[in-house]
């Protein structure tokens, strides 16, 4: 293996994925040997990685750069300059030179200790003393957390050598971050994006609307025809403004001028706005001055003003209009030197928009559409977040400074250094808070988001792998509409097209596709320069009048949104610019598109764009070469190096709507303009697990994708130094028979999750319906599907007032001698001997904690006796004691990690899958012999009901079993592969069978075990990779005669946990109704519940109680009867809230003796 | 061994006759003719799961300091081939008068290993080493037949990691644990030409050239050009390839087979003629009551019948009821 081996091995030896370097390399065959290029360089998880890495190396420096100066309100020439911040890289909090020398803190030690994986920010300040600038450099602001593998973490370079000195798995994707020990990801977000107009149509008419967003506020502007009058709203302003009123208020526009800016010279926009305009005549206004008093008169006080204005005398309105406009309508085009031009031409533009999709129904734009999304990753999130956390610090150490200097004799100079870390300490804890609850809280943009983060799961590695690239949506998952739940065309290649939940989050939750790539920032200050300079008669917009810009071939050219330039030649400007970015002269992910329905250019730099690599194409050619392939087999090129040199571009979503693209080779027209790198790129990573999914019903592969996150298998070649809460793994995982190229990309192939089973498909036996496999015993004694559960039991020894700590105490000795029964498995120290078997109501961990507990003020020490406080074990099956973990957290008390495993092998109800979701429980377990077997002798490990594929109509399982078999009795496992969109070898597969003397179609001849007559059909056999799911048996039965009750009701309590009760519901308790079951109903409702004996008074129809009636004083009516508790508790509580409740009791059956059960009659008097 | 097949004058009437093929030491092929499937079947199922051999059942660790889990070893020990020639002089561990194992009922392996080196360390079957009264030589001995001499792998070892276990292995059979089946696969099958119709081929245009022919369809005629279906005919020849997994050789799985029908057989038949002799109690019984030493016990579903050597099979192959059909024990066999 390579020196820097990073799980692409592959690249490296001379053998590339099996291609000999003398073998003839074919453009068509080998092209998608760039994917494997790609995800060396990008990965899986680069998108959150690149994403962190801006945040901690640029994007800190800008937002601390734009909050830079801290001035003195009370002394002027006092000033703190923050001159620059760095993140350095991780350390333990509790940071000791001695112990520490030399070594770092890992990932995996955070995950034992419960640590935070995070690194301290060093920041440096100038400040003013005698005159002078003091200097003071890397002073600890703050701990932010570490993403791992990115620039900050020790991972990221790491080869394998190291990774395993850091005990870290080689494949793990990172890209998470370990907050108290438990790893969480912040979830991709998806959300419209920002600074773009944005038009629709609902009942009440057209909007157009842009969600402006700057460091400082976030915040939305309408252009709305209500009425067949065009209005301007926002948050800020009381009621809607007519729009000439507003584009009056940015003054230096005659009438004609804002007719032009809009309509140019089109007489039905320009006869739709002048309805507009009679509304600015009937308000009274004419000049600018009236306009701007007309919108200021109309802002609400309060809100994001508040603190501008605090203190000071009521602003005139003009004045109020004037900072509206400038500030906070379409806050993000920025108003420089008083001139309002390019926030006219935005708002025109925004007008004319609404007047065109008014009258064409066509140019609404669609919410829905990829292209209009934007992906906001981990690094933006944290921006966010530190920003806002971060001016509350600068707010503090304001308010602290100004606190000093209000003193009216100051001893001392101020010096500002011994408050920093103080006050950096909210950031740090922010920081962590947000990312441990998940709950983000931006107080600038009034944003309060909860379930950002989640705890990354560790089921399988496929689970922590298809959490990495997942997306979750804004919208609300009540809402039925389905819309943003439906496949959108154009979330071809870049979000899977399978790999989403069922039930209420689907279609909102996505994935992203293997060769996704998410933007992130690339600045305007290169593309704005290059514009004008690209191609003769490019004009800046603010020194065109609307009469050029809307002049027919006339094209827009906007960045980010907003216009910038005008030209006349679109197709030539943006060929241009695509030359340019293909030489490298711009970013490789400024994206640029014509629209052709509103003759715009559009440049995009944005962050959070999705785009995806393709080859380009010209004039009919493939600009790939063989010589391109053979470099890269080489090692002498990569990825970056086909990018520079225009083989490669990256596409964002509204870029492809200008290109061509070809599927492959053989398509190629000189129409074309690209071709796709590898189709079955569009699929994500988990749903390219399954072999053959284009032969697949399309659920079939959602459902795998759901399911093979629960596969149990292996979880990370550290899993056996991991201690989670929960882990399963697989006692013998197997490499799947039939495999992709994306399972080998993902290194599915080397923590594979399922075996290879032999499965016949026949009936068998019967207990093989709805789904139900049959499974062969002696497979099971030879390992099938045996796994591993290790769970985990900590305790913290907690520090108490008192000055005690929690402590752990010996096993209890009996009279033998001999610990007692319940510490049977406890050593001395009072923790679970390793390797012994613990059962049901053992103590794991002894802990004793001190009776006195609370502070004593006057020195006396309270009592020096301890109660025990232990961890039991309360699981009904035993377990043994893998590991025991003692160490310290950052608080310096003692942390105990107590692992127990269970070693299973699946037993009848354990839940199996196969990769195309066909999902099915241990129908019956049948001994070897009476398993048909083949003419070899060959006997399946499964057994599976063929009632399974004609509704569901998976031919991928088909087509892997055949594959699979043909790779096994050739002894060829290259036969094995089963990707999308690629032909299948059926009839290759055939005659790999004929040639070893099977049949072509894997059907075979198989003898009855239990007979010894030949099964008179033949049967389809073959391998196909089976996963156990971790749904297992062992883990959910329950049954209960009587038990614990609930506190409050009497009733019995609910959930296997607390070992609850069986519950009659509403729909079986209707039955027993209809049925007339009274008595039947009676007991399992009342008798066997909560039936309790209560004393009534005849007389009042109060409760009474020891047979007195306290309303009426005395014994002489008072009845006991059985009723429920629950009503009894209904009634009392209905008293509490004074509603008086009587119950009026008569005998129905008049005997000497009467039925203990009465029903109860309830009358309510309000 | 003489594995010439039967040289009968009217083996008609005589019974079941086999012809051998093929034999080496992993597999024996054969067919038997002369017999009902249901006795075919029966051979073939006794084969695969009720010969007594002997597995690691109990594993006692000292020391484990490997990345396995005990259990997860033990479950491999337990699955590693041991030589089961000889098994029926052990006992079965629960009919033993010991009170855990002993050397009558058992066979004791140990494993100690120690990564001493820089390299990683395999330890395979081979480092199983016999410990403690034998009483014979050969059982027990892991089974390694690959080139290296080194057996199945059982784990491997860090530098610095250790293994210290002993391994009881006890006799048993693949009813109870598929660890202690003799034989991998058992191929089976008759009518080479499907002349019976107990099977319907299906084709697309020609089964002849479709289905790949069977390998015994030069050893029975195939049927006659416009033939007439026999509605009567039986099968009668079976054809049989039985693979051994190690502890017994392919021979000895089919005789150990044969006994342990005899044994079955024999039992059966005491069972239903009880009242005639033998015991005086002749109502029905449970298993514990046939137990014991007598040697005229009930044989349980696992095959054991009293522990000792029993009367029938074994040496003599003589039941009560006269020789048996099937050879006088090791005569026509070995």
């Amino acid at each position: 293996m390579g020196a820097n081996d990073d799980g692409f091995e592959a690249l490296l030896e001379p053998f590339y994925n099996g291609k000999k370097l003398t073998d003839p390399i074919s453009t068509k065959e080998d092209k998608y040997q760039l994917l494997p290029a790609f995800l060396k360089v990008k990965g899986l998880v680069k998108q959150h990685i690149d994403s962190y890495n801006y945040f901690v190396e640029e994007d800190i420096k800008k937002i601390v750069q734009s909050n830079r100066m801290i001035r003195s309100d009370q002394d002027p020439n006092f000033w703190i300059e923050i001159t620059d911040i760095r993140v350095g890289m991780p350390t333990r909090d509790d940071a000791n030179e001695l112990r520490d020398a030399g070594k770092h803190v890992t990932p995996q030690e955070c995950r034992l200790r419960d640590l935070n994986y995070s690194a301290p920010v060093f920041i440096d300040i100038a400040y003013p003393r005698d005159r002078m600038r003091v200097v003071r450099k890397n002073l600890a602001l703050c701990r932010m957390p570490v993403m791992l593998k990115s620039s900050k973490c020790y991972l990221s370079g790491a080869n394998n050598r190291k990774m395993q000195e850091m005990q870290e798995c080689p494949l793990d994707p990172g890209g998470y971050f370990i907050v108290g020990g438990t790893e969480k990801v912040i979830l991709i977000q998806e959300q419209l994006s920002k600074n773009r107009v944005i038009v629709e149509k609902d009942d009440k008419g057209v909007t157009a609307s842009v969600t402006s967003s700057t460091h400082e506020r976030k915040s939305k502007t309408y252009v709305a025809l209500r009425k067949d009058r065009i209005v301007l709203q926002h948050n800020i302003l009381m009621e809607p403004i007519p729009i000439i009123i507003v584009l009056k208020a940015f003054g230096g526009m005659s009438d004609y001028d804002i007719m032009e800016l809009v309509a140019g010279g089109d007489t039905v926009y320009q006869d739709d706005l002048l309805m507009s305009f009679d509304e600015a005549t009937k308000a009274g206004v004419y000049t600018q001055q009236q306009a701007l008093e007309y919108i200021g008169l109309r802002v609400k006080m309060g809100g994001a003003r508040k603190g501008r204005t605090f203190g000071g005398p009521r602003r005139n309105p003009i004045d109020d209009g004037l900072d509206a406009l400038t500030n906070l309508i379409i806050a993000h085009i920025t108003i420089k030197d008083s001139d309002f031009y390019p926030k006219a031409i935005y708002i025109a533009m925004m007008v004319r928009r609404v007047l065109m999709a008014s009258h064409n129904e066509k140019l609404v734009d669609d919410r829905d559409f990829v292209g209009n999304k934007r992906l906001e990753l981990a690094g933006q999130l944290l921006s966010l977040l530190f920003e806002d956390l971060f001016k509350g610090f600068v707010a503090t150490l304001k308010q602290q400074m100004e606190y000093f200097f209000k003193r009216p004799n100051r001893t001392a100079a101020y010096d500002p250094t011994g408050s920093i870390g103080v006050n950096g300490r909210g950031i740090t804890q922010g920081l962590t808070r947000a990312i441990q609850s998940g709950n983000w809280t931006v107080k600038r943009f009034g944003m309060a988001r909860a379930g950002v983060t989640h705890v990354l799961s560790r089921l399988s590695y496929i689970a922590a792998l298809g959490m990495m690239t997942r997306i979750s949506s804004q919208f609300e998952k009540t809402r039925k509409v389905s819309g943003p739940r439906a496949l959108q065309p154009s979330q071809w290649g870049m979000l899977c097209t399978s790999d989403t939940p069922e039930g209420e989050a689907c279609g909102l939750v996505k994935n992203l596709a293997l060769m996704t790539h998410i933007t992130t920032e690339a600045g305007t200050d290169a593309v704005e320069e290059l514009i004008p300079n690209l191609i003769s008669g490019v004009e800046r917009i603010q020194t065109q009048t609307g009469t050029e810009m809307h002049k027919e071939g006339s094209y827009i050219i906007h960045v980010n949104g907003t216009p910038y330039a005008l030209t006349r030649r679109p197709e030539a400007f943006a060929k241009a610019f695509k030359q340019k970015r293909r030489s490298g002269c711009v970013s490789a992910f400024v994206g640029i598109h014509i629209n052709q329905h509103f003759s715009a250019i559009h440049i995009a730099t944005d962050e959070g764009r999705i785009c995806r690599p393709y080859i380009i194409v010209t004039n009919g050619k493939s600009t790939l070469k063989a010589e391109h392939l053979r470099l890269l087999q080489l090692g002498k090129v990569g990825f970056e190096d086909f990018l520079r040199n225009g083989v490669i571009e990256y596409l964002d979503v509204n870029e492809e709507n200008d290109a061509l693209i070809a599927i492959s080779e053989d398509d190629i027209t000189p129409a074309h303009t690209h071709m796709e790198i590898e189709p079955f790129t569009i699929l994500g990573a988990v749903a390219g697990l399954i072999p053959f999914p284009h032969h697949n019903q399309s659920p079939r592969n959602t459902y795998q994708c759901a399911m093979g996150k629960q596969a149990i298998g292996a979880i990370a070649y550290n899993q056996f130094n991991r201690i989670d809460t929960l882990l399963y793994t697989s006692l013998y995982p197997q490499r799947p028979m039939v495999i992709t190229k994306t399972i080998q990309l993902i290194h599915y192939d080397k923590l594979p999750a399922g075996q290879n089973a032999t499965v016949v498909v026949m009936s068998y036996s019967g207990y093989d319906i709805e789904d139900a496999l049959v499974l062969n015993k002696a497979s099971l004694d030879r390992g099938f599907g045996a796994c591993q559960v290790f769970r985990k039991y900590s305790v913290e020894m907690q520090k108490y007032r008192s000055g005690r700590k929690d402590r752990l105490g010996g096993p209890m000795i009996g009279e033998d001698g001999k610990p007692i029964a319940k510490h049977r498995c406890l050593d001395k120290d009072g923790l679970a001997i390793v390797g012994s078997k613990i059962c049901q109501g053992e103590t794991m961990i002894l802990r004793e904690t001190p009776v006195d507990q609370e502070a004593h003020v006057d020195g006396s020490r309270g009592s020096d006796e301890y109660r025990p406080a232990p961890v039991n074990y309360r699981i009904a099956d035993p377990a043994i004691i893998d590991k025991v973990m003692i160490s310290d957290t950052e608080r310096n008390s003692q942390i105990i990690k107590v692992q127990t495993r269970q070693t299973r092998r699946p037993e009848l109800g354990d839940k199996f899958s196969s990769r195309h979701g066909q999902k099915g429980v241990v129908g019956t377990i049948v001994e070897h012999e009476d398993m048909p077997f083949s003419d070899t002798g060959l006997v399946p490990d499964i057994i599976m009901n063929p009632h399974g594929f004609p509704s569901r109509m998976t031919v991928g399982k088909l087509f892997e079993c055949l594959t699979g078999k043909a790779a096994v009795v050739s002894g060829h496992r290259e036969l094995g592969f089963g990707d999308a969109f690629r032909s299948h070898p059926v009839e290759e597969m055939g005659r790999t069978l004929i040639e070893n003397g099977f049949e072509w179609g894997g059907k075979d001849y198989f003898t009855s075990g239990i007979t010894g007559e030949p099964h008179e059909a033949y049967l389809f056999n073959g391998p196909i990779f089976y996963q156990r799911l971790k749904h297992m048996v062992q883990d959910k039965m329950h049954s209960r005669s009587r038990g614990p009750r609930a506190v409050l009701t009497r009733q019995p309590t609910e959930g296997r946990s607390r070992d609850g009760g069986l519950r009659l519901g509403e729909m079986e308790r209707d039955c027993l109704i209809a049925y007339g079951a009274s008595q039947l109903l009676l007991e399992r409702l009342m008798i066997s519940s909560d039936a309790t004996q209560v004393d009534i008074c005849e007389q009042c129809g109060q409760l009474g109680y020891k047979g007195y009636c306290q309303t009426c004083k005395g014994h002489g009516k008072v009845t006991k009867m059985t009723m429920p508790y629950a009503a009894k508790l209904l009634v009392q509580e209905l008293i509490s809230m004074n509603v008086g409740v009587r119950m009026q009791i008569e005998d129905k059956f008049p005997d000497p003796e009467p039925a203990l059960p009465m029903r109860p009659k309830k009358s309510v008097h309000a | 061994m003489d594995y010439d097949p039967m040289v009968m004058d009217d083996a008609e009437s005589l019974g079941p006759v086999v012809k051998i093929s093929q034999a080496d030491n992993v597999r024996v092929k054969f067919e038997l003719s002369n017999a009902d499937l249901s006795f075919a079947n029966s051979l073939r199922r006794v084969m695969l799961a009720e010969i007594p051999t002997i597995a690691i059942d109990l594993v006692e660790i000292e020391e484990n300091s490997s990345v396995l889990a005990d259990e997860f070893i033990a479950h491999r020990l337990g699955l590693i081939p041991l030589n089961a020639e000889g098994a029926e002089s052990l006992l079965y561990s629960r009919d033993c008068d010991c009170d855990n194992y002993c050397e009558h009922c058992s066979v004791k392996l140990v494993l100690h290993a120690k990564c001493t080196g820089g390299e990683n360390m395999s330890i395979s079957a081979r480092d199983l080493v016999p410990a403690g009264d034998r009483m014979h030589q050969t059982l027990g001995m892991p089974v390694i037949r690959d080139e290296d001499g080194l057996g199945p792998l059982i784990l491997k070892l860090r530098p610095g990691q250790e293994i210290k276990l002993e391994c009881i292995a006890k006799k048993g059979i693949a009813k109870e644990h598929a660890k202690w089946a003799p034989s991998a696969a058992i191929g089976f099958e008759y009518d080479p030409h499907n002349k019976l119709h107990h099977i319907d081929y299906w084709y697309e245009q020609d089964p002849k050239t479709e289905w790949p022919p069977s390998e015994y369809v030069d050893w029975e005629e195939p049927p006659a050009e416009g033939e007439p279906f026999d509605y009567d005919a039986v099968p009668n020849r079976f054809y049989y390839n039985v693979e051994t997994s190690g502890p017994l050789g392919p021979d000895g799985i089919v005789t150990e087979g044969i006994k342990v029908i005899q044994q079955k057989l024999a039992g059966l038949i005491h069972e239903l003629t009880e009242g005639e002799g033998g015991d005086n109690y002749d109502g029905p019984r449970s298993p514990e009551y046939g137990g014991g030493g007598d040697g005229f016990g009930y044989s349980t579903s696992y095959g054991g019948n009293g522990g000792n050597q029993s009367a029938w099979g074994g040496a003599g192959g003589t039941t009560p009821f006269g020789q048996t059909p099937y050879g006088g024990g090791g005569n026509t066999w070995s």
